[in-house]
């Protein structure tokens, strides 16, 4: 059975399963959907996700479009190394960080992100474009999103609190990664791919909250996953300067 | 050893109770009363995790020393590692399907439904009781995003406007789980699963709090459903944990709303 992936850049959740698969070494055919270009809300992927959410999985007749649970069906349907721990606490534990990273994390550094670059990268198109393209989104949450993002509408009580979310995770990340090198434990796992796609960039985008002397174990373990040769793979699918940003995880020579 | 520190059997509470009485598992009680803010006064475990309250209120499981939280991943806990039946489907698509009904429905109805239970009953107890002890109580609360939602409770953020906007968002979800239930009796795949042990607690009080939205006319196979899974021996003796006569009145604050609107 052929396996089809919709998805944007290799970062946050369509990177979750580009990463994944690379790690399991199942090919896929890749439809790459501009998301600064509407295309997720478009009539030939609606067909495909109703939702009009990305990234979506087609796996023969099969078709997935929650992130998460997608990269444990991915481990689950296909041969190749498990990305899952043996035990299961160590289970639970992926599945507790990947939850805290999907559902406090993700959704603050998003808005922040959203902020700063979909925002502004949109607005560059004509404004009764921007909003019939808002009309076409289908789930209500998405358009409000989008409406806020395109029109630059996030309060900064919203964005203040976002940040402070931002460093608190971040903090508690690096508590947790100083118990452990991965984030299930011993072993490299989902956690980790889950983690690396919302966190590679942080050097960057929060150099105050996140560098080698205030979080030293989560920079080591960005950098460790960044040498793996799927996530090599995986980024050199990107074609803006957001996927780029992964560069900043090159250790420094003789440092 | 397995101890499960839990309130009243309802809403996230419950779901556990149901998972190890399928099972069925042998276990210690550690009986809290969650209105009376018994789980803020007594000596509880606490790790990094559970110290950060994802879900802001709901049960522990303590399984040899190992702090397991968040109602819906302690369902697969006590899946894997217990004996007995297995309750997360094998197929790895039904299994998708469960876990993408997990992050679904803790995301709606999780944020939803305890709003509409504490809007009814527990702002009334909580307003009957001594303020100064109540507002001291929920001030000592930490992180902060469990304490707002205690906060809500008190400060007037649930007036009948903001109630009707809670109740509006109830369509979508109700409207996935109507459509879904047209497949077949269970939410994943051909027998009853981990999907079915998270949704009915959050459903099964809806007649009451939303009786406008679920019903025998507008959500027939709902309204059926809730009615399969309460005839389950798993859920009598899960409710069998109750200590007042109405465990389905008994709420907490529940999951935050999405902060994007």
């Amino acid at each position: 059975m052929s396996v089809i992936l919709y998805h944007w850049e290799p970062n946050a959740n369509s990177g979750k399963p580009m990463l994944t698969l690379a790690e399991k070494g199942v090919a896929y055919e890749s439809r790459y959907l501009d998301l600064l270009q509407f295309d997720q809300h478009k009539p030939e992927y609606l067909a495909v996700n109703p939702d009009g959410t990305i990234p979506a999985m087609v796996h023969g007749s099969r078709v997935l479009t929650e992130s998460t649970p997608m990269m444990e069906y991915i481990d689950d349907a296909f041969e190749g190394p498990p990305l899952k721990p043996r035990g299961a606490e160590a289970r639970w534990r992926m599945r507790w960080w990947m939850r805290f990273f999907d559902a406090y994390f993700a959704p603050s550094l998003s808005m922040i992100g959203w902020s700063i670059f979909v925002g502004p990268a949109a607005r560059q198109r004509p404004q009764e474009e921007l909003k019939a393209a808002i009309e076409r989104i289908p789930l209500e949450s998405r358009r409000i999103a989008w409406r806020k993002a395109i029109f630059n509408e996030f309060s900064p009580a919203e964005l203040a609190e976002s940040k402070r979310r931002v460093t608190f995770a971040t903090h508690a990340l690096e508590q947790h990664l100083s118990r452990s090198p991965w984030i299930a434990g011993d072993t490299y796992s989902l956690g980790d791919i889950n983690g690396f796609n919302l966190g590679y960039a942080l050097p960057l985008s929060q150099p105050e909250n996140c560098n080698d002397s205030k979080t030293p174990h989560i920079m080591e373990w960005l950098r460790r996953i960044y040498e793996r040769p799927a996530a090599r793979e995986t980024w050199a699918k990107g074609r803006t300067q957001m996927a780029s940003r992964i560069k900043i995880l090159e250790r420094t020579p003789g440092a | 050893m397995l101890e499960l520190y839990t309130s009243e059997p309802n809403t996230f509470f419950l779901k556990p109770l149901i998972a190890l009485a399928e099972k069925p598992v042998a276990f210690s009680m550690r009986y809290f009363d969650a209105a009376n803010f018994e789980q803020f006064a007594g000596a509880f475990p606490s790790d990094l995790e559970s110290s950060l309250h994802l879900e802001r209120e709901g049960p522990l499981l303590v399984h040899d020393g190992t702090i397991i939280c968040n109602s819906f991943f302690m369902l697969e806990y006590i899946s894997e590692v217990l004996p007995g039946p297995s309750l997360v489907p094998a197929e790895p698509y039904d299994a998708y399907r469960a876990r993408a009904w997990g992050q679904y429905l803790g995301a709606h109805l999780g944020s939803i439904v305890p709003v509409l239970g504490a809007a009814k009953y527990l702002q009334p107890e909580l307003a009957a009781a001594d303020a100064a002890r109540v507002d001291q109580r929920i001030a000592a609360i930490e992180p902060i995003e469990r304490r707002v939602g205690w906060l809500a409770v008190r400060d007037g953020t649930y007036s009948p406007s903001y109630l009707d906007a809670v109740k509006e968002r109830l369509g979508a979800p109700l409207k996935r789980i109507e459509t879904a239930l047209n497949d077949g009796d269970w939410l994943a795949g051909p027998g009853f699963s981990i999907a079915d042990i998270d949704a009915y607690p959050m459903l099964c009080v809806l007649p009451d709090l939303a009786p406008a939205a679920v019903n025998p006319q507008t959500t027939p196979r709902i309204c059926d459903y809730i009615g399969r899974i309460a005839a389950r021996d798993s859920v009598r003796q899960a409710l069998s944990a109750a200590r007042t006569r109405h465990p389905e009145r008994q709420f907490v604050p529940g999951i935050e709303a999405s902060r994007w609107g």
